[in-house]
Order: structure tokens, then C-alpha cells, then sequence
């Protein structure tokens, strides 16, 4: 027997790079006795002898993904007790298929990652768990620590399901070369001067477009690319999408259908067809390589995007000369608005460890966790204090931090959210290809929608 | 008269009836201990398929159908509210969208996919001495998953960058933004379709190499040509391999589901939103809509069904089984 060996296979066994049974095994074949094997197993720290499983799924990519990786592994180690393991998985913002099935098969994971808005709808669905009791037990109060349109987020039917765990907010980003050698002045967006109004943003784009042939070889503005969706317009022009007093959406009000006619008469104007060849593939939600995105090729002069686009920039365009403004307001004197997202930490039904499970999301969601991921990431925290911290962002995030979130909206938490999204997505695409007006196209909406979301009524958002 | 006595009366004739049947036909006897014991050892031997086919196969269909009743998130109880998923499917304005795109797809893929496929294979039966390597080469694309296929196309056909668009571009022509406009949406996905038609060609080329070549050259014989050849000896032997084709064809057709999921989400303005795209979005991204896509695959199934009849029925004007 070597004396080296064992020795190195406890030293494994100690770091927990070998399960037990491996290492009895191990010892077996190096000779050593499987009482001595058994007493220095006996003799391991009692942490590490029953350190509790716990998966963590998310369908996160990088850059993102490294950030995670980084909260895992800073748990894990201030943490002995408790390993966690995280998996990438198959899913987006509303395609929760792989949990799904996983929860009814009984193999679901402990902690899952889960866009926000859709907390509501796969509570009511019974998917996942209801968090009072941890919250309470470990003394949390998420309206002091976090941001409040994120906790209603959380929230349904009065009661937590999700741990807040990043934000976001969306603006406009301009090219200054690109204005200026159009014979645009950039000054004229600087967001010191407050928000401009639609047209002028419309009368700066037109300078920079440019055509080759029947096609555009460079474009001022797309209104409805990256993230010009729907609920952005309809924010942006003062709409609502929800009324909570009756229980109705209302995805055809006035507000949201002028925001809607605006791109619908953009599109008019310029030629839906010719400006949507210029975008090309980039529509529709599959991912494409960021270094081709057309603001970052230097084709699109101004792009409605979100804070994340900053960290793009600075690694694949880091010689742009770019700003950052208010979305446009409608007429002279309107208040500009964003709208605000950001994704959460859940357990599913049917987890094998919940209680590690809560005490790994509370330190991933807490200031712990989205101080490591801020500073990674470059996305928004939700946890107030670090908010306030000004010491995690450069210059150009504190735009959004300071001016944007504080007054951002979010899409109404319903029990259809998925449902009502792919419906605007539908309807604001027929508008934008100039295939059916603004208001029949809204009014659609509503009758696939609300027909679903009749059964959960009435509906008290973050009560 | 005693009720019991009816019963008895009533069991003696049905027995004594099945023993006259037994004793014209000598087919309906109760098995003997011999047979009785051969019945369950061949279903013993056969019964990890027989376990497969009920669990995987019959539990899910009849589960289907029950739930197409309910109202259900896939956790808790479902809730039974009757008929009332079918009758959704009446209003359904994105339902109906999605039927039609799929019935178009169908009528475009499937009888390209015929052509398509009895090109390859008589390419592939072409008598050089390398046509194990254009074999090859031809069947390469059905190797690929429709998957990375996809996104193939995606580059393919992007509007300003892509090679076909290009190629296009050369003959003046003003190429369309395939993915992006609702009118070549469908069409882009009907050739992304054509790429697995390797799959096809290899059925038909065993169904080419079944023809004896005696007919060829009787043919030859009377001064046919090759079109003639092909028109009045190989495609009406080869109409028996088209019916299997078609009838596969056009229940994978109304599946159609991965190219929309990887590339287009179903838009743009739900132009590819094929049936089974909206039926699986109800099921794992819509809340509470189980039971609607239960209902949707019930329908599906029926509609499946009625379309193989139907081909099944105009088969005998069309399809020739006998060489003479």
C-alpha cells in the first residue's frame, strides 16, 4: 500500500472530487483495509459528510453565464454544507417546456431562473412554490430590500413565489459620427437636454438613410427593431395594458394604438418591406451573433435597446462614438417612459432540498449575489442598496440606474403573460409589415386574451 | 315466467348456437391447454413491445383524448368543462391561421418532396460506376438534423448577406426577404423541407431497382425513349412506393413544427405558425392550455386520418400493383 496514494485519495475525497463509495473502492484497490477506509470517513468534518444537492437550472448564456457560475461558486464556498450544482437548460423568456416536464416527471431541479414577468402565470399554473414561509422564517422583507415593480412581479395572489434577481431598462442609443456625417447635430438627443419628440428622432433618421438600388445600404432608425416592441410603444405614448378595476387587458386603448400607428406609418412611409429586408434576419427572437448587429456594424445610426447593449458595445465596437437618450416623447411637455424586465429565482414543485434551495437563492438574490453579478454583468440589480452604490457602474449605466428605473413600467404580472406577449407579438408584426391597421389588430388581441385570463379574475397585481 | 329460467334458456341457445357455428366453420372453439400455453408464451416473448406499445402508446392516446375534456396547467386537477376546447377551435382566429398554414405546407411539400425525391433516386440509379459516391453525397443532407438545418437556411437565405439571395441579385432579380415577409415565409420552409428527401430517395430507389429490367427492354424493343420509358414502364410501377410517400408524407407534413421553432417563432404576423407549433405553445409556454392542445392533437388525429382515406380511396384509379 502507498502511504501517497491514500493519502491523496483522502485529500480528493476531503475536496469532494470523489463520492465515498469511490473512495472505499479506491482504498479497496490500493490495499487498505475497509475498516481504516470506513474511520476516515467517520472522521470527516460532518458538513462535508451530508452536504445537501442542490440544482440549479437556468437558460442563461454567456456573457451572462459566467456570471452565475460565480455566484455558485462564492455560495459554495462560503457555504460547506451545501453544494450547488448548476445546469444550463433548453427554455427562453416564456419557453419553460424542459422544467415543466421535468417537475411532472419528478426530476425537476431546486432553484430555477425564471423571466419575472412570467412568475404569475406559472404560479397559477401550480409549477412552482409558494415562498412565505422561508421568506418569513429567515426574516426577509423583499419591499425593503428590493425594488417595488419587482416584487409585484414576484407576487401572486398575495403571495411571494420568486426571489427579484436583476433588472433592466430600455433607451436609445445614437451614433454620433454617423448624425454628424449626415449633416445631423447628435447635441440635438443629448439626454442633459431631456427627451426629444417622435418626429424630431424621425427628422434626424431621415438625414442618415441611404439607398442602393431598391434596398437601404444604412438606415437613421427602425423603430420596431431590438427591443421597439410592442409594450414599449405602448408605455411610451401613455398606454396601459391592464386594468386592474375590471380584470380586462387593454391592449386597443387609445395610447397603445397612436403608439402603434406610429410604426405603422413609419413603415408607410419608408416601405415596410424595404426597411425589413434592411434588418434582415435579425427579427424574430433567434439568437444571432451580436457583432453583426447593424448599430454595431455601423449601418443603423439609432437603436432602441436595452442597458446590456453597453457591454456589446465595449466588446465588439469599442471605437463608437455613441450616446445614450430618453425614449422619444410623443408631443412637447409628455413625461418620456421605459419599461423595465429582469428575471427571478424560483423552486419548483416536487424539489428534493428546499430549504438549501431558499438559502442558496437568498444569497443569490440577495446583495451577496447581485453584487458579484452588477459587477460582471453590467445588469441591473433589483436589491435597493446596491442601486445606490455608485461604485458598481460606469458613467453610462448610472443613466439608467438613476433616470430611467426609478420611473420604468412593467408588463402587467397575469396568469396569460406568455399568451398576451406571442398575441401583441402577432398583432404589432401584422402592424409593422402594414398588414392590417393598428386598431383591428389590438382589438384582436383582446378576444384571444381575455377569454383565458376570465377564470382568474378578479386579479390584484402585487396584492 | 321465472327471470332465471329466461337467463338459462337464453345461455343454452347462444351456446348451443356457437357450437353449430364451431361445427360449419370449426373456426370458433375455446382454445386448448396447449394453445392456450403457446398464446401466452408468444406473449410473453413479444410483451416488452407489447409493455412499450401500452405505456407509450395507448395510456398517452387515451390520456390525450380524456384531457382534450379539461381544463388543465399539467399540475393539480384537471378541470372538466366538456366540449368546450373543440369549440374554441371554432372562434379561434389564430387556430384557424395556423390550420391554413399548415394545409398549404402540406399541398407545397409533399408532391415537391415526390419529384424531388424520384430525381434523386433515378439519380442515384444511374448505371456509372461511381454512383456509390453520388449516393452518398445525395443522401448526405438527410443525414443532418432538420435542426442545424435550420439554421443553415437561416444563412442561407438572409436577405442582404445570403448566398441565394446574391445569386439572385446576378439575374436581376429583386430577391425577396424570405424569412421577414409573410408571403415567403411558408415557401422558404417548403425548400428547407426538400433536404430530407434522401430519406424518400432511398425507398424509391429500392422500388426502381424492383423493376425487371425485361421491361425495359421490351420497351426499348418497341422504340420507346427514355421519357416514354419512364412515363408508361417506371412511374406506373413505382406508384405503389409514391402511395406509401405520400401517405408518410403528409402525416410528417401536418407535424411540421421544427423550422418555425428554430427560426421564425411562428411570425412574422403568424405566417408559419403551423398546427403543431400552436399546439405545443399552448401546452408549455400558454398557461392552463393543456387541455386545448389535447383537443388541437385529437383534431389533428382525425384529420390525419381522414387525408390517408382519402388518398387511400383514389389509390385504385392511380396506383398499380401487378407488373402484367
Amino acid at each position: 500500500m502507498s502511504d501517497e496514494a491514500f493519502g491523496d485519495l483522502i485529500a480528493r475525497l476531503r475536496s469532494r472530487k470523489i463520492s465515498r463509495r469511490r473512495f472505499m473502492q479506491d482504498a479497496a484497490a490500493l490495499g487498505v483495509s475497509a475498516s481504516l477506509a470506513g474511520a476516515v470517513i467517520q472522521s470527516m468534518p460532518a458538513a462535508a459528510q451530508s452536504a445537501k444537492q442542490v440544482t440549479f437550472w437556468t437558460s442563461h448564456t454567456e456573457p451572462d453565464l459566467t456570471g452565475l457560475k460565480m455566484i455558485v461558486d462564492a455560495f459554495n464556498k462560503a457555504n460547506p454544507d451545501t453544494v450547488v450544482k448548476m445546469v444550463q437548460v433548453v427554455g427562453s423568456e416564456t419557453d419553460t417546456s424542459k422544467l415543466m416536464t421535468a417537475v411532472r416527471g419528478g426530476t425537476g431541479p431546486d432553484v430555477y431562473m425564471l423571466d419575472r414577468f412570467t412568475v404569475a402565470q406559472r404560479a397559477n399554473e401550480g409549477v412552482i412554490q409558494d415562498l412565505s414561509s422561508y421568506l418569513s422564517k429567515d426574516s426577509v422583507d423583499l419591499k425593503t430590500r428590493d425594488i417595488s415593480f419587482a416584487v409585484e412581479e414576484a407576487t401572486w395572489d398575495g403571495k411571494v413565489y420568486a426571489l427579484p434577481f436583476d433588472t433592466d431598462a430600455r433607451a436609445i442609443y445614437y451614433n454620433k459620427t454617423m448624425l454628424k456625417d449626415a449633416g445631423a447635430d447628435p447635441a440635438e438627443l443629448d439626454s442633459a437636454k431631456g427627451p426629444v419628440t417622435f418626429d424630431t428622432l424621425n427628422g434626424l433618421a431621415t438625414k442618415v438613410n441611404k439607398s442602393a438600388g431598391n434596398n437601404f445600404s444604412q438606415m437613421g432608425f427602425v423603430p420596431w427593431f431590438d427591443q421597439g416592441w410592442h409594450y414599449t410603444y405602448g408605455f411610451a405614448f401613455g398606454g396601459n395594458f391592464f386594468d386592474e378595476a375590471s380584470c380586462k387587458v387593454t391592449p386597443a386603448n387609445d395610447q397603445v394604438v397612436a403608439g402603434h400607428q406610429y410604426l405603422y406609418d413609419y413603415a408607410k412611409t419608408l416601405g415596410a418591406q424595404k426597411i425589413n429586408a434592411f434588418i434582415g434576419n435579425f427579427m424574430g427572437s433567434t439568437p444571432y451573433p451580436p457583432q453583426t448587429h447593424p448599430f454595431i456594424t455601423k449601418k443603423l445610426a439609432m437603436v432602441l435597446t436595452g442597458d446590456w447593449f453597453i457591454k456589446n458595445l465595449k466588446q465588439y465596437a469599442p471605437d463608437i462614438d455613441y450616446g445614450i437618450t430618453y425614449i422619444p416623447i410623443p408631443k412637447a411637455g409628455d413625461k418620456s417612459v421605459t419599461w423595465a424586465g429582469g428575471w427571478s429565482l424560483v423552486i419548483p414543485q416536487g424539489a428534493k432540498e428546499p430549504d438549501a434551495a431558499f438559502k442558496f437563492m437568498n444569497f443569490a438574490a440577495g446583495p451577496d449575489g447581485q453584487k458579484i453579478y452588477t459587477v460582471q454583468t453590467s445588469h441591473l440589480p433589483t436589491v435597493k442598496a446596491l442601486e445606490a452604490d455608485a461604485s458598481l457602474y460606469d458613467a453610462r449605466h448610472t443613466f439608467f440606474v438613476k433616470d430611467l428605473l426609478p420611473t420604468a413600467r412593467n408588463r402587467p404580472p397575469l396568469p396569460v403573460g406568455a399568451l398576451y406577449w406571442d398575441s401583441l407579438t402577432s398583432a404589432w408584426q401584422a402592424i409593422y409589415l402594414n398588414q392590417q391597421e393598428p386598431k383591428p389588430a389590438l382589438e384582436g388581441v383582446v378576444g384571444k386574451v381575455q377569454p383565458q385570463l376570465q377564470p382568474s379574475c378578479p386579479i390584484k397585481i402585487g396584492g | 315466467m321465472n327471470p332465471s329460467t329466461t337467463v338459462q334458456t337464453t345461455v343454452d341457445e347462444s351456446l348451443s348456437a356457437a357450437a353449430r357455428a364451431q361445427g360449419r366453420t370449426g373456426r370458433f372453439h375455446l382454445p386448448s391447454r396447449g394453445e392456450r400455453r403457446n398464446l401466452v408464451l408468444g406473449l410473453l416473448f413479444i410483451s416488452p413491445w407489447l409493455v412499450g406499445f401500452l405505456a407509450f402508446l395507448v395510456y398517452p392516446i387515451y390520456y390525450t383524448f380524456r384531457l382534450s375534456f379539461t381544463r388543465y396547467s399539467g399540475f393539480g386537477q384537471p378541470t372538466w368543462i366538456g366540449l368546450a376546447n373543440y369549440q374554441r377551435m371554432f372562434d379561434d382566429q389564430v387556430y384557424h391561421t395556423a390550420l391554413w398554414n399548415t394545409f398549404y405546407y402540406v399541398a407545397l411539400a409533399v408532391p415537391i418532396g415526390v419529384i424531388v425525391a424520384m430525381v434523386l433516386a433515378l439519380a442515384m440509379n444511374a448505371p456509372v460506376p461511381e454512383v456509390p459516391v453520388y449516393r452518398t453525397i445525395l443522401f448526405m443532407p438527410s443525414v443532418l438534423p432538420l435542426f442545424a438545418i435550420s439554421f443553415i437556411f437561416l444563412t442561407l437565405l438572409d436577405p442582404n448577406q445570403g448566398i441565394v439571395n446574391e445569386f439572385l441579385r446576378e439575374f436581376g432579380i429583386h430577391p425577396p426577404n424570405w424569412f421577414g415577409d409573410t408571403r415567403y415565409a411558408k415557401i422558404a420552409i417548403v425548400a428547407i423541407a426538400q433536404f430530407g428527401a434522401g430519406q424518400v430517395a432511398l425507398i424509391f430507389l429500392a422500388g426502381l431497382k424492383g423493376i425487371p429490367q425485361s421491361l425495359y427492354e421490351a420497351a426499348m424493343i418497341d422504340g420507346a425513349g427514355i421519357a416514354s420509358r419512364f412515363r408508361n414502364v417506371t412511374l406506373p410501377l413505382m406508384t405503389p412506393v409514391i402511395l406509401y410517400d405520400l401517405i408518410l408524407g403528409v402525416s410528417q407534413g401536418l407535424q411540421v413544427f421544427t423550422e418555425s421553432y428554430i427560426i421564425t417563432q411562428g411570425g412574422p404576423a403568424n405566417s408559419t405558425n403551423f398546427y403543431v407549433y400552436y399546439l405545443y405553445a399552448n401546452a408549455f409556454r400558454y398557461g392552463g392550455q393543456m387541455g386545448y392542445a389535447a383537443a388541437m392533437a385529437v383534431v389533428l388525429f382525425l384529420i390525419t386520418f381522414a387525408i390517408a382515406i382519402l388518398i387511400f380511396q383514389t389509390s385504385n384509379r392511380w396506383v398499380h400493383y401487378d407488373v402484367t
